[in-house]
């Protein structure tokens, strides 16, 4: 069953599209995810799921709403977890989950009974009268992720949510994450620029750039499209034409790339065909200086699909993180 | 209806809640930053008193009565208005027409006349001390020195000693503003003025952190109607800056204070803060809504909040301005806001005056808080 369904889902601003036509649909019940660099759209595109903003063109259901004509009804079906931190820093823990369960009409005793269940969670137990504001980085991001599920919404959408976080901060959140779902049967819709978040988390991927969607698919499949099996990488020193002709007509490998020096290939079971390998290199006079054989990663699918790589951007994406929560 | 009342309940709430947590340090922004501002420019600014009004009650038409209004004529501090019975000039006092009464009675001149001493009764408005201390003090002058002149045609022929007694003698009576100082007429100005600075930062602050923050985004993307967030947030805005002000008010009766009109008047002065907060925290979220950096909100508000404050009567009498500075008091809201509190406070609960500060400061606030709910609509839009 689609929890949500979206269908030409466009949104401009002042000329510019930020979101281009993208449908597509999000099954009950699974973890998906938006993978693509700063200013693909995927924000704006969760800013329209989520009625923040209004789409240009086209249309959407969540859980089975409009989210055009049936906001309300689209809005208690879900949580949110956004980009920023957004606590009230100087309520306590439980002061904060009150407000939000109100805000969002729920009776005061039943937030009360959902609290110490809900902190135990995410191992902030005997911390909710602590002020927010001496908590870390990592346990904001918990407080965050369990105050989107106190109403108990059917999708929570996380906006980055691991961004700024330390490596091990992010493997906790992550378990949570895990943990709503599979436990608690929330469907989760993320949004990241971490490609190791995404292929350890989401069921499903959808790659963005520029507006529009490039493609939509399990990692496992996403990888398997760029090519079957194995990259192999070799540093090599020598004449470089005769190997890689012989390399390529004598083995039947796939050349991915090749520079003066450097050769990638994509082959199956790449491991077998080592020692061909290097007897080729030694009857075309080139000498071998590394190899390396590796699975394609969603890195690799990335640079597939739009040319170039995402770190650059992810690298200035948490600088950008740092900054505002020091400001 | 019922929905967006209790809504906007929850996010009054919220934002009380959140005050509550730290209220010290915005009363005591509220308080402390003026209160400087006093020490260091309201010892500075001296400012002469001009034109004031005074009503002149003439029962005696004799020589001597006509002498001395030629020396009250001669005055130029004081704007002497003839008026016909003492019951007209006393309603105009109360009426804050005229901030004294001269009332030269029949007989006075019969009296002098016979070598005796002529009474004048002065009554008078100290509720502004500037004002009603040049007042006294050139009636006073005039009187001297129209009695030095009967001294001197007094005078035996043989150059023989003058006489001790003063042949004019004014008989002083305060009705309004026994025994003001300055502090009692400061007091209202500081009081409106806590209410003026408390929602001028607040109102826009709000709008802008929220606005930086995400909280905004978050309350906007939740099952709640956006009349109940920006209802919610204002009209937590009005109770935080009331809290300052109560806290100014607090302060100014334990220094001593008076407060002429009792309970009655406690109620009224909230009322006023209400109204007024209502209309400075619209303004303020109209000029935040507007202003793309903190920075940029807070040149906006040094800009308007200081003159605002200076040239509202708050400091100086209107009077002791020049020309210009007071036709800018006459349209701005704290000039009424003020002059309303400083009358409930030393004169006592007069409807007469009280109307036209109401009406004023009430069309201001529902202005304001039009375009203060329809900027921050905007933003969040």
């Amino acid at each position: 069953m689609d929890i949500i369904v979206t269908r030409d889902l466009t949104k401009e601003f002042n000329g510019l599209t930020a979101v281009d036509g993208v449908s597509f649909s999000v099954k009950k019940g699974e973890i998906f995810g938006f993978l693509g660099p700063n200013g693909a759209g995927k924000s704006t595109t969760i800013n329209i799921l989520t009625t923040l903003l209004l789409p240009t063109r086209g249309t959407a259901t969540v859980n089975g709403y409009d989210i055009l004509t049936q906001q309300d009804d689209v809005r208690r079906s879900i949580g949110i977890v956004s980009q920023d931190v957004v606590l009230e820093n100087e309520l306590t823990a439980r002061e904060n989950l009150i407000l939000h369960g109100e805000v969002y009409g729920m009776a005061r005793r039943e937030i009360e009974e959902r609290i110490p269940r809900l902190l135990k969670l995410v191992e902030l137990e005997g911390r909710e009268d602590s002020r927010v504001k001496t908590f870390s980085g990592g346990m904001k991001r918990r407080l965050e992720i369990v105050k989107s599920f106190l109403h108990k919404p059917e999708i929570i959408f996380m906006d980055e949510p691991t961004t700024g976080l330390d490596p091990q901060s992010r493997r906790v959140v992550w378990d949570h994450i895990n943990y709503l779902n599979k436990e608690e049967g929330v469907t989760i819709f993320l949004t990241t620029h971490y490609m190791d978040e995404a292929d350890y988390l989401c069921h499903r991927i959808g790659i963005m750039d520029f507006g529009r969607l490039l493609d939509l698919d399990t990692p496992e499949n996403l990888k398997n499209k760029i090519g079957a099996g194995d990259l192999v990488d070799i540093g090599f020193t020598g004449d470089g034409e005769a190997f890689v002709r012989e390399v390529q007509e004598g083995c039947g490998w796939e050349v991915r790339s090749h520079e003066p020096g450097h050769l990638r290939i994509a082959a199956n079971r790449a491991e077998l065909s080592l020692m061909k390998l290097v007897r080729i290199a030694e009857e075309t006079g080139v000498t071998i200086d590394s190899l390396s054989v590796r699975e394609p990663t969603l890195e690799d699918v990335f640079i597939h699909y739009t040319g170039r790589a995402i770190r650059e951007q992810a690298a200035e994406n948490v600088t950008r993180a740092v900054l505002r929560r020091l400001r | 209806m019922m929905r967006v009342v209790r809504e906007t309940y929850i996010i009054f709430k919220k934002d009380m809640l959140i005050w509550f947590k730290s209220p010290v340090v915005p009363v005591i922004r509220a308080l402390v930053f003026p209160l400087l501002w006093i020490v260091i420019f309201g010892t500075a600014f001296g400012g002469t008193v001009e034109h004031i009004p005074v009503a002149l009650v003439q029962e005696d038409f004799g020589a001597h009565a006509q002498g001395l209004v030629q020396e009250l004529n001669k005055k130029e501090v004081l704007e002497i208005r003839k008026t016909t019975n003492y019951a007209t000039a006393f309603r105009m006092l109360t009426r804050k027409e005229v901030y004294g009464v001269i009332f030269i009675p029949p007989g006075f001149s019969q009296a002098i006349g016979d070598g005796g001493q002529g009474r004048v009764q002065l009554s008078t408005d100290e509720t502004s001390p500037q004002i009603s201390s040049a007042l006294i003090a050139h009636v006073y002058d005039a009187a001297g020195v129209y009695s030095d002149r009967v001294v001197l045609e007094r005078r035996p022929a043989g150059g023989g000693p003058a006489e001790v007694v003063d042949p004019v003698v004014m008989e002083k009576n305060t009705v309004f503003g026994r025994g003001i100082e300055y502090l009692d007429f400061l007091a209202p100005g500081v009081v409106m003025m806590t209410i003026m600075f408390s929602a001028m930062f607040s109102g826009g602050l709000g709008v802008i952190v929220d606005r930086e923050f995400g909280t905004l985004r978050m309350l906007m993307a939740a099952p709640i109607t956006k009349d109940a967030i920006i209802l919610g947030k204002i009209i937590a805005g009005v109770m935080q800056s009331i809290a300052s002000g109560i806290v100014a008010l607090i302060i100014a009766m334990l220094m001593g204070v008076e407060l002429e009109s009792g309970a009655l008047g406690v109620l009224l002065i909230v009322l006023l803060m209400f109204i007024a907060g209502f209309g400075f925290i619209g303004m303020s979220t109209a000029i935040g809504a507007r202003s793309k950096t903190l920075e940029q909100f807070m040149v906006m508000m040094q800009v308007i909040v200081m003159p605002m404050w200076f040239l509202s009567g708050g400091l100086y009498p209107l009077e002791s301005m020049p020309g210009w500075m007071r036709v800018v008091a006459t349209v701005n809201p704290l000039t009424y806001a003020t002059d309303a509190v400083r009358a409930v406070m030393l004169r006592g609960i007069v409807w007469d005056i009280l109307a036209l500060d109401f009406l004023i400061l009430i069309s201001f606030s529902v202005v304001m808080f039009a375009m203060g709910s329809l900027a921050f609509k905007r933003t969040i839009d």
